[in-house]
Parts: C-alpha cells; structure tokens; sequence
C-alpha cells in the first residue's frame, strides 16, 4: 500500500498549523482586545470558510492563481510560484480553511483572561509585545493546545478545495482524502478502506487526546 | 376531514408521486457527454414528450454508483469495458452497443502552435498539462496511451495534473491555469464563442479508438420511456447531433 498520500496529509497538516500558530496568535490577540466595526467584519471574515463549502473556496482560488491573468500571473512572473497544482497552493488554502479553529479558540480564551494580568505587566513596564508573549500566552496554554490539535484535525479531513485546485499529482497533491475518493471510484474498497481507517485511527487520537486534556484542565472549554 | 381520509390522499399522493417519476427517465453520462446531453435532452423532449434527467460525471464514478444501488435507467459510458463490467455483474438488461466513438484533442487556450506537439510538451514554456484520471476516465487512458506510444510520457510526467474527470480537465484547460490540455472535441462546439481555444486533433490512429458503450440498467425494468431513450441514442436523429459535436460514427 501507497502511505504517501497519509505523509503528505501529514505534512500539510503540520505545516498549516505551524504557520497558523505564526498568524492567528496576533490576530487572536488584535481581535480579543476591543470592538470596532472594524474588527467585527475581519472577525467575520476569518469565520467564514466553517461555513462556506470548500467548494467555493477552492472556486475562488482557482481563479485567483491562474497562471493566465491577474495575481497568479504576476506570483508565477515575479516569484516564479504557482499557487494551483502545487504543495504551496495546498498549504495556503488550508491556512485559509483551517483558519477559524485556530483564531476563535484563542481569542476567547485571551477574552476570558482577567485584564488585572494585562494591567499589572504594564505597571511593571513590560512592554505589549512582552506583555503577549510571557504573560498572557502562558496563561491560555490548555486553549492554545485545543486549538492548535484542532487545525491540525481539521486539515487532515480537508477535500473540497484540494479537489478543485490540487490536480490529483503523486507525491505533490494527492492527500490521503483524494486518495480516498480515488479508490471508491476505481472500486478498490480495500484500499478506501486502508486509508480510512488510517485517517479515522489519527483524528479519533486526536480528539479524544483534545477531551482528555481538557478534562484535567480546571478551565478551557472547547471554545 | 376524517384521519382514514387524510392517510388515503396521502398514499394515493405518494403512489402518483412514485407514477410521475417513473416517466422521467434518469441518464447516467460520461462527462465527455457534458453538453451534447443537454441538447440530445431537448431533441428528444421535443419528439416525445419524455423528460430525462442527466447526472454527469466521470465513467468510472457512475459505474461505483449503479454497482451500489443508484436508480439510473440508462448508462452512457466514454467507454466499452465499464459497461460491460455492468453487464458482467448483472446490472444491464443487454450487452452495450457502442453508440458513438470519441475524437481526442490536444486543446489549450493560448495560441501556442500545435504543428510539433510532441516536442512543445517537452519544452520549458509548457508548465502544466492536464489530463483526466486515466484509472476512471478513458479519455485520460487514452491520452496516456498516446504519450507513451509518442515515448515522451516520462519525460512530462511531472508536468501532468489530473482531473477527477474530462469536465474537470475542460475548466483546467478554459480557465487557463494548465497550458493545454488532452480532451474531448466536443469541448470546442461546447464553448462555442465563449472562449477563444486552439485545438489540433490527434490522429485516430494514434490511440486505441473510444468506443462509447451504451446500456439500459436493470432500474429500467418498469420504465418503458427509458427503453424510448435508448432507442433514440441509436436513432439517425441522435447521431446527427453526435456527429455536430465532433463524435466520429462508426
């Protein structure tokens, strides 16, 4: 049996939750603190591919990144990169798509933080940045955990936009679950199956493991 | 209105229900039949009177779909194996008949000069090519075959992205994010104006033919306007319209 579709889903997993730890975190942050209309509509922007089908995401992209006009011309003219058929093009939708289960999480959980931590900092003279990073970070580590399993979850049952803009390449596109799809249509049940059980073992873990820590954690629901 | 009442229009709703379907005749088509379905349903609308609903996709799919139980009455593949595959397992009432034979086409929409083809694809302004999956898509088999017999299958390998079927193939192509693309001629009268493409067709002789095989499904049993259906793809009429569309009648 071909594993290399269960690494590469792997892979972008990993990778996606690296980079949304890098992101989300300051966004969640920007986000916790305040209201502004500003901040309502990115908010809900960030909240939309939960409920928008991949499908359209996967639409939009495909138009985006054509090598033929517009931003895709210029990424592939100036970069030489090309976002559709692509390991990148995978990564940056699923930073896109998994984007909601890192930010909401943690912007609650920074929400819920009692503003004397914040304020005591500053009356110490730590800076915003210092503030974030050894103060408030530090107390929101089970939510950051949650979070941060989940996009990882998340992205490994990705298939909408993969399907649209991945091309089915060995090795480059075909994630486990458009290996999945595959097999059913060739009717190879068995190897449906082996992938399957493999994609259902990891993400079971997953979430039990996400349960399980949070149980032992006094607070950090799964919000 | 007493409940003995109620329940009786219910169930006489729900047996005319059950009879107004049985009319309509549900196609099963390969998606190289993408457009000339649709006009093939209104010709025949017109004769008869007789609604078909088309569910497109590739033929490898349908086929995964009829094998567990999907209520399609008429399957037209992009091949002759699947429906015999059908036939073997005793999903088809008859053997397939080929109806149609396919014409492949190397499309793109630039203006790129397919006079070398072969060595254009080798070339490094040719990124990506498209082609369906040749597992479930016998246009993709079929391409494959021609690169391989052309001996440059390796070489652009790394160039190939797959489409899940000829549709998908057609957007890539359309849409422009492949350079070109291996497809089905009736992509060209499909787009008609809409899109400007450039298209040189591959020499019959250069692959195995695509002979489109044509079955009525077990599901049809009750169903005389599907038997109509059937008939009519076999009719002058119907391959009148194949043929606009770049089929080959064999």
């Amino acid at each position: 049996m071909d594993l290399s579709p269960i690494w590469l889903t792997l892979k972008l997993a990993g990778i996606t939750t690296l980079i949304l730890l890098f992101v989300g975190l300051p966004f969640a942050w920007w986000l916790s603190r305040g209201r502004s209309f500003l901040k309502i509509i990115i908010e809900a922007i960030i909240t939309m591919p939960l409920v928008l089908p991949p499908s359209v995401l996967g639409f939009y992209l495909l138009l985006a990144f054509s090598p033929q006009h517009g931003l895709g011309k210029w990424l592939q003219g100036v970069f030489n990169v090309q976002f559709v058929f692509s390991f990148q093009g995978l990564v940056l939708a699923s930073v896109i798509y998994s984007i909601p289960f890192m930010v909401g999480p943690v912007k609650s959980a920074l929400q819920q933080l009692p503003s004397a931590l914040a304020e005591a900092s500053y009356t110490l003279g730590k800076t915003e940045w210092q503030t974030f990073r050894y103060v408030l970070l530090p107390n929101i580590k089970p939510s950051l955990l949650t979070a941060a399993v989940l996009t990882f979850a998340h992205t490994l049952g990705e298939f909408g936009v993969v399907l649209m803009i991945g091309g089915n390449i060995p090795g480059v596109t075909r994630v486990a679950s458009i290996a999945v799809y595959d097999a059913v249509e060739q009717r190879d049940y068995d190897m449906a199956n082996n992938y399957s059980l493999i994609l259902f073992a990891i993400t079971f873990v997953l979430v039990i493991a996400v349960f399980v820590f949070n149980k032992y954690q006094a607070k950090s629901p799964l919000a | 209105m007493n409940k003995k009442r109620v329940l009786f229009l219910m169930l006489a709703g729900v047996l005319l229900h059950g009879v107004a379907l049985a009319q309509n005749v549900r196609v099963a088509a390969a998606a190289n039949l993408q457009s000339v379905i649709t006009v093939l349903q209104k010709d025949f609308k017109q004769k008869t009177g007789i609604v078909i609903e088309p569910i497109v996709g590739s033929s490898g799919k349908l086929v995964a779909q009829i094998s567990n139980g999907a209520p399609f009455d008429v399957f037209l593949s992009a091949d002759m194996s699947f429906p015999e595959t059908l036939f073997k397992n005793g999903f088809a009432e008859k053997k397939p008949v080929v109806y149609a034979a396919g014409s492949l086409i190397i499309c793109s929409s630039q203006n790129i000069g397919f006079i070398n083809w072969e060595r254009l694809l080798l070339s490094a302004r040719i990124k990506k090519i498209a082609l369906a999956n040749p597992a479930i898509a016998p246009y993709g088999k079929a391409a494959t075959e021609l690169l391989q017999q052309k001996g440059i299958l390796d070489d652009v390998q790394s160039k190939i992205v797959y489409g899940e079927s000829i549709s998908q193939v057609n957007t890539y192509i359309t849409t422009g994010v492949v350079d070109l693309g291996f497809t089905t001629q009736s992509l060209i009268k499909e787009t008609g104006s809409k899109t400007k493409l450039y298209y040189q067709v591959i020499d019959p002789k250069q692959y195995e033919p695509i002979l489109q095989g044509l079955v009525l499904l077990k599901h049809a049993a009750n169903n005389p306007n599907a038997e109509k259906f059937y008939q009519y793809i076999l009719s002058p009429a119907a391959k009148k319209i194949f043929t606009a569309y770049g089929y080959r009648m064999l």
